[in-house]
């Protein structure tokens, strides 16, 4: 079983770095760490970092999930080795590329790049985001599935990961008290499918839904709440359409033996208790 | 100085009777009470009702507020005489129509028509609605005003109202621990500007502005949030141009010590906190 403590950042290519940044800063609010050759680092919490683009594809995407111990790293590449999984140690070069002090690569069963980390890096300064967005932090990954009920066998049996919640076919799993840090949305592909930074409350999402609109930046879903994790959200579009997402009161699960799981249906009413309807693909028929 | 008890009721009056219905219980929420040729009630919380469609001219319109006995009405109609305002008392079948023991009606500075009511009707039934709107009560009640100041200080030196808070010279005043249940709003003439109704929560208010775009509502204002009383609010049109709001959260004033009014600059922020904006020429503000 490979421990997954947390998700730690996600990396994504970009053909135009300067305008992602602009976006990062600007429009999304969060804080530039570092900028490296090719690469900036971006800070929404205590972190070193959470999100980076990197020039390049922008279908090179990966999310980076914590592990506990360098133990816990080696036994899960002999884990992910023995089902199959292509392992790719990482070097020096490229731990410190993700400011880690190890890591991992992998391949999950639909195609999703994998980097699982140890030791990331803590930032002693606080964050400060660009704009006065609310940020709290980084929190969570939406991936793409090629096959649902095949993944979420990966993420549950091979990881740690619990379900939450489903909607439709799509897995909400959680690997801590948070109600989700991984989506898994059915489609045709691989890929990350949104970005999810929390904001301190219901003031802030309605702020941006504001603030983004008079910017013209396209609005794929919201305001509304999940009837699932019980957050408020906005999901807005990005650079090369890649969906971020704020929300704010995500429901926390404390007691693992009193919480099961429920099935909401894959229709507006499943995502949104509020009346929003999604103009994202993923989360219609 | 005399005591407002509440604000009871909001009368208006309408040149379609049936449409007027249809909005209160289908879109707004309210639970139709009695209906006559002349005129519908609406229940919104514990009172008998809190609106009321009279068959008539849209310009006629009241704003009931309660005080607790007949001296303190006979009280209020020589203040307001010694002010140079006169009152006039209701007759039986005024008072049947409006459920209350006494009555007396008078003008602001402005034009603005209002009723001291004694002893209004509560119901022992709960409201029930038609519409899961989580209505929980009439709030208050934004009035234009074209002597800002003079109104002003009626409601804060003849009766009990209390300056929350300015928006630039609009004022917000309570006679409760509510932020606010009248709100004086600066503008070219006199009448209601909105009805407010409390909803739960957040969600009815979010809730509310999806199922007021479906079936078409104009909406003028919202969803935002007050800087001044913290409610959340969604402002949109009702039948004869009158505005209504669904409010929800928002500050409670319980140390009346503690609290001293705050002057808001007349900018759009100071309106709302999330950014929205509107056309509604009391709210709109230039910016310059």
């Amino acid at each position: 079983m490979i421990d997954l403590q947390r998700v730690c950042y996600v990396r994504l290519g970009t053909r135009d770095l300067e305008g992602a940044t602009r976006f990062a800063t600007d429009v999304l609010g969060l804080e530039i760490g570092e900028v490296a050759k090719d690469t900036v680092y971006f800070k929404s919490d205590e972190r070193e970092h959470t999100l980076c683009y990197v020039e390049g594809d922008p279908r090179d995407q990966a999310v980076a999930f914590e592990v506990g111990s360098r133990a816990a790293l080696a036994a899960a590449a002999g884990e992910l080795e023995r089902l199959g999984h292509a392992v790719h140690a990482g070097t020096a070069g490229e731990a410190e590329a993700r400011k880690v002090r190890e890591f991992i690569a992998f391949a999950d069963p639909s195609g999703n790049r994998i980097e699982l980390v140890w030791r990331p890096g803590h930032s002693g300064v606080r964050y400060h985001g660009t704009r006065d967005a609310g940020i709290t932090g980084f929190s969570h990954v939406g991936l793409c599935t090629t096959d649902a009920a095949r993944d979420e066998a990966f993420w549950t049996r091979v990881c740690n990961a619990r379900v939450s919640d489903r909607v439709g076919d799509a897995p909400l799993l959680r690997i801590n008290e948070v109600h989700h840090s991984i989506a898994l949305f059915p489609t045709d592909r691989a890929g990350i499918q949104h970005i999810n930074h929390q904001v301190e409350s219901a003031d802030d999402v309605m702020r941006s839904y504001r603030f983004l609109s008079e910017r013209q930046v396209r609005i794929v879903f919201g305001p509304g709440r999940h009837p699932s994790s019980s957050a408020k959200f906005l999901y807005f579009e990005g650079p090369d359409g890649m969906v971020f997402e704020y929300s704010s009161g995500v429901k926390m699960i404390a007691d693992e033996l009193l919480y099961r799981e429920r099935q909401l249906s894959f229709d507006p009413r499943g995502f949104c208790e509020w009346g929003a309807k999604p103009d994202v693909a993923e989360f219609r028929n | 100085m005399i005591e407002i008890e509440q604000l009871r009721y909001v009368r208006l009056g309408t040149r379609n009777l049936p449409a007027a219905i249809d909005f209160a219980q289908r879109i707004l929420g309210l639970q139709l009470i009695e209906r006559t040729e002349e005129q519908a009630t609406f229940r919104s919380d514990f009172r008998d009702h809190t609106l009321v469609y009279e068959a008539g001219d849209p310009a006629t319109q009241s704003i009931g507020l309660e005080v607790r006995t007949r001296a303190a009405l006979e009280r209020a109609v020589a203040a307001l005489a010694a002010n140079g305002i006169t009152a006039t008392p209701g007759d039986a079948a005024a008072l049947a129509r409006r459920k209350a023991r006494d009555m007396a009606s008078f003008r602001d500075h402005s034009g603005n028509r209002f009723e001291l009511v004694v002893r209004p009707e509560t119901s022992g039934w709960r409201y029930f609605p038609a519409r899961d709107a989580g209505v929980t009560g009439l709030a208050a009640v934004a009035l234009r005003t074209t002597a800002n100041g003079d109104d002003e200080a009626l409601w804060t030196t003849l009766f009990n109202g209390r300056v929350s808070d300015w928006v630039g010279d609009a004022a917000f005043i309570r006679f409760d621990d509510a932020h606010h249940r009248l709100a004086l709003h600066p503008s070219a003439r006199a009448g209601v500007l909105a009805i407010e109704y409390a909803v739960e929560g957040l969600n009815q208010v979010m809730q509310a502005s999806y199922f007021l775009q479906s079936a078409q509502v104009k909406i003028v204002h919202g969803p935002g949030r007050r800087p001044s009383s913290d409610q959340i609010f969604l402002t949109f049109a009702g039948p004869d141009d009158m505005l209504f709001s669904y409010v929800a959260e928002g500050a409670r004033i319980a140390d009346e010590s503690a609290h001293r009014p705050r002057q808001f600059p007349r900018k759009r922020e100071s309106f709302c906190a999330w950014g929205s904006e509107s056309t509604v020429p009391e709210f709109a503000v230039s910016e310059n």
